[in-house]
């Protein structure tokens, strides 16, 4: 069954196309990546979704029926898990959960006991008379969701839920992600990390441009990757004006630093090792380490956008 | 949607109310208003006049002259030197000063009175009734010195049958109405501008909302953008209701306060014109982009359109061409409504201002209704 279909979907915005002619499914069970750098047209498919944008053209069916004929049904089976925090910073965690999900029409022991549980999901069980300015980054993330999820909706939309936070919420978060999958949530989950999304999306579609320019599983995706390789180098101090110069090797398809770690995505055909390592030489940079990686998402994204996700 | 709208007033409500910092603009800044009304027109009207008499005369005529204003009722009498009553006068220990110049007596004897000044600094509220006591005492002396021509004897006799004459004149004050009216109204007045206020702070909550984000996720529900602005007028018009009985009740019962009209008459019209104060935050919040703006709209509309149209002062002392654009402010319209059923007039009678303060109502309505529908992206309303 499928969850989500988008047909033939178009966003104008007067002569800019944010999303153009996208058609996309998204089937029950799945955790579903959507993957795009910055103005892609992420965010505006997720506002047609959750009906906060009229589309152009094209329709956009939520559990076999149309958003705009059957708003209601479609939104409260639909659970939003917003980019930027949502939530009202003069009210407790558990104020805030109870206020959401009374949107849904849940009331008296039923709404108490799906906020409770809501917040126990995400672990702020012990933190529900706390106010949210007093809540570490992850943890008003993890009220974010609280939010989204406590109406118990069959569509979960996550837009970069761990943006910004320390590792122990985002495996927190991550872990959350794969229960509520578990316990029959069709999620659609957009980041930034492409190892999130390797981790945890059964398939997920690039959209660049506002369209939809590759979609299947991870492995469907890094097999149609012939012409690209990435090559990583650890260095002991990282420096940006390396980066630079190393974009001005023939070759490089696209440089970029984590840490003290600099990818370099080049042309298959192209050997180029030897040009990169005396450019970071001549740079007095201190290497320690250099691998030529597997193909995998990011080599499949940059071939396919000529950026990386970062960008 | 009655059971959603009903789920979002009272969260609003809620939290509201259980904010110190809201339920002092609510109800402490209208309170202020009402006591820095009593504070500005203490001593108005009320207690009796202390005046300071300079006798620099000596003789018995102003001696008498002295003693007869000592036996005015509401007069407390204080002697004084020049410079103490100049001093006295400046730092509001007197409210008024008599000055008997040598050759006072003399003159009255002569039939042609002089020598005599009063001062004051509180203008003529204050010295026209020792004015109108003092000079017929004296005119009557002056007439007395008159007839004896010059006998000192024949005015004796003259001054002692006046002195056992067998009617006698008996003063006492009376409540001034005028003053305790100018009072309440004024305290009216300041209700009128927090109630704007506050409509505008409640309303500018739908601005915050999109810039918190929070309207995001209402929105994300099955709640609609024509709920979720109708349940924030109708909360904003409880917290209004509110506000207006609390004050109301205050200024009529803990500070005894009388406006001159029935406690309903006040609060019914305060409640229309809490429409109209939702209506006008309405329109700020269509037209603001942030609530930054709206914040210097409402800086710019609600108190220079509540000072003229005499929230604060009479528009009696304005020049005319500004009494004639108080004509266009719903506030001065309330005031003047109010002012007429203080005077007595009946319902039919005020029919026409309820009218215009309704019309008042439905434009500023229709007018933020058209600017909400044109915004056509997340952040649209209606």
């Amino acid at each position: 069954m499928n969850v989500l279909e988008i047909r033939e979907l178009t966003k104008k915005f007067g002569e800019f196309i944010a999303v153009d002619n996208m058609s996309l499914t998204v089937r029950e069970g799945e955790i579903f990546g959507f993957l795009g750098a910055n103005g892609a047209g992420k965010s505006t498919t997720i506002n047609l979704i959750a009906s906060l944008l009229r589309p152009s053209s094209g329709d956009i069916r939520i559990l076999d029926r149309d958003i705009a004929k059957h708003s209601r049904f479609t939104k409260m089976n639909l659970g939003i898990v917003p980019q930027d925090l949502a939530i009202y910073k003069d009210m407790t965690a558990y104020e805030n959960v109870s206020f959401f999900t009374g949107l849904y029409g849940l009331r008296g022991a039923e709404l108490r006991e799906r906020t409770e549980e809501a917040l126990k999901f995400v672990g702020l069980e012990d933190k529900m008379k706390g106010y949210p300015k007093n809540f570490s980054g992850g943890m008003k993330r993890r009220l974010n969701i609280a939010c989204a999820i406590a109406h118990r909706p069959k569509l979960i939309i996550m837009d970069e839920p761990t943006v910004g936070i320390d590792p122990h919420s985002r495996n927190y978060i991550l872990n959350s992600v794969r229960k509520l999958n578990e316990m029959g949530c069709t999620i659609i989950y957009t980041s930034h990390y492409m190892e999130e999304v390797e981790e945890i999306c059964s398939r997920l579609a690039i959209i660049d441009h506002g369209k939809i320019i590759a979609e299947g599983t991870k492995e469907q995706l890094v097999a149609t990757i012939t012409d690209v390789k990435e090559i990583r180098i650890e260095l002991k101090k990282g420096s940006d004006n390396l980066l630079g110069i190393l974009r001005g090797i023939p070759g490089v398809r696209n440089v970029d630093m984590k840490e003290q770690t600099i990818r370099i995505f080049c042309d298959l055909e192209v050997d180029n090792l030897g040009l990169i390592l005396k450019a970071l030489i001549d740079q007095d940079a201190d290497i320690r380490s250099v691998e030529e990686q597997e193909p995998n998402l990011e080599t499949v994204f940059l071939t396919l956008t000529g950026r990386t996700l970062r960008d | 949607m009655v059971k959603d709208i009903y789920w979002l007033v009272i969260t609003s409500l809620r939290t509201n109310f259980r904010k110190r910092s809201n339920l002092l603009i609510y109800l402490g800044l209208p309170l202020a208003g009402v006591l820095f009304s009593l504070l500005l027109y203490s001593g108005h009207g009320q207690g009796g006049l202390h005046v300071g008499v300079v006798n620099e005369d000596g003789m018995e005529m102003a001696a008498n002259t002295v003693s007869f204003l000592e036996s005015l009722d509401q007069v407390e009498v204080v002697g004084v030197t020049k410079a103490e009553l100049q001093q006295q006068l400046a730092a509001g220990k007197l409210d008024s000063g008599l000055i008997l110049e040598k050759g006072y007596s003399d003159s009255v004897l002569a039939g042609e009175p002089g020598h005599i000044v009063i001062q004051s600094l509180k203008g003529a509220e204050v010295t026209a009734y020792v004015k109108a006591m003092l000079y017929n005492y004296i005119d009557n002396f002056s007439v007395m010195g008159k007839i004896a021509a010059g006998d000192s004897a024949k005015f004796k006799q003259l001054y002692d049958e006046y002195q056992n004459i067998d009617f006698e004149l008996t003063t006492s004050s009376v409540n001034d109405t005028s003053v305790m009216v100018a009072m309440s109204n004024q305290s009216i007045g300041f209700l009128i501008m927090f109630m704007m206020m506050s409509a505008v702070n409640l309303s500018e909550l739908i601005i915050v909302g999109r810039e918190d984000r929070t309207y995001f996720r209402v929105m994300s529900s099955p709640i609609s953008s024509r709920t979720y602005v109708i349940s924030n007028i109708i909360a904003n018009f409880i917290v209004m209701l509110v506000q207006i009985a609390f004050t109301v009740i205050c200024i009529r019962y803990v500070f005894k306060m009388d406006m001159g009209i029935s406690l309903l008459q006040l609060i019914g019209l305060l409640a229309l014109f809490a429409l109209v104060s939702v209506g006008v935050s309405l329109v700020i919040v269509a037209f603001s982009k942030s609530s930054g703006m709206s914040g210097a709209l409402q800086n710019l509309i609600v108190t220079p359109s509540c000072m003229l149209a005499g929230c604060f002062f009479p528009v009696d002392i304005m020049p005319s061409f500004l009494r004639r654009i108080a004509d266009f402010m719903p506030q001065h319209w309330l005031l003047q409504t109010i002012g007429q059923l203080q005077e007595g007039a009946s319902l039919e009678d005020i029919g026409f201002n309820i009218l215009v303060l309704s019309s008042f109502v439905v434009v500023l309505f229709l007018l933020a209704t058209y600017k909400f529908k044109r915004m056509n992206d997340t952040r649209s309303f209606a």
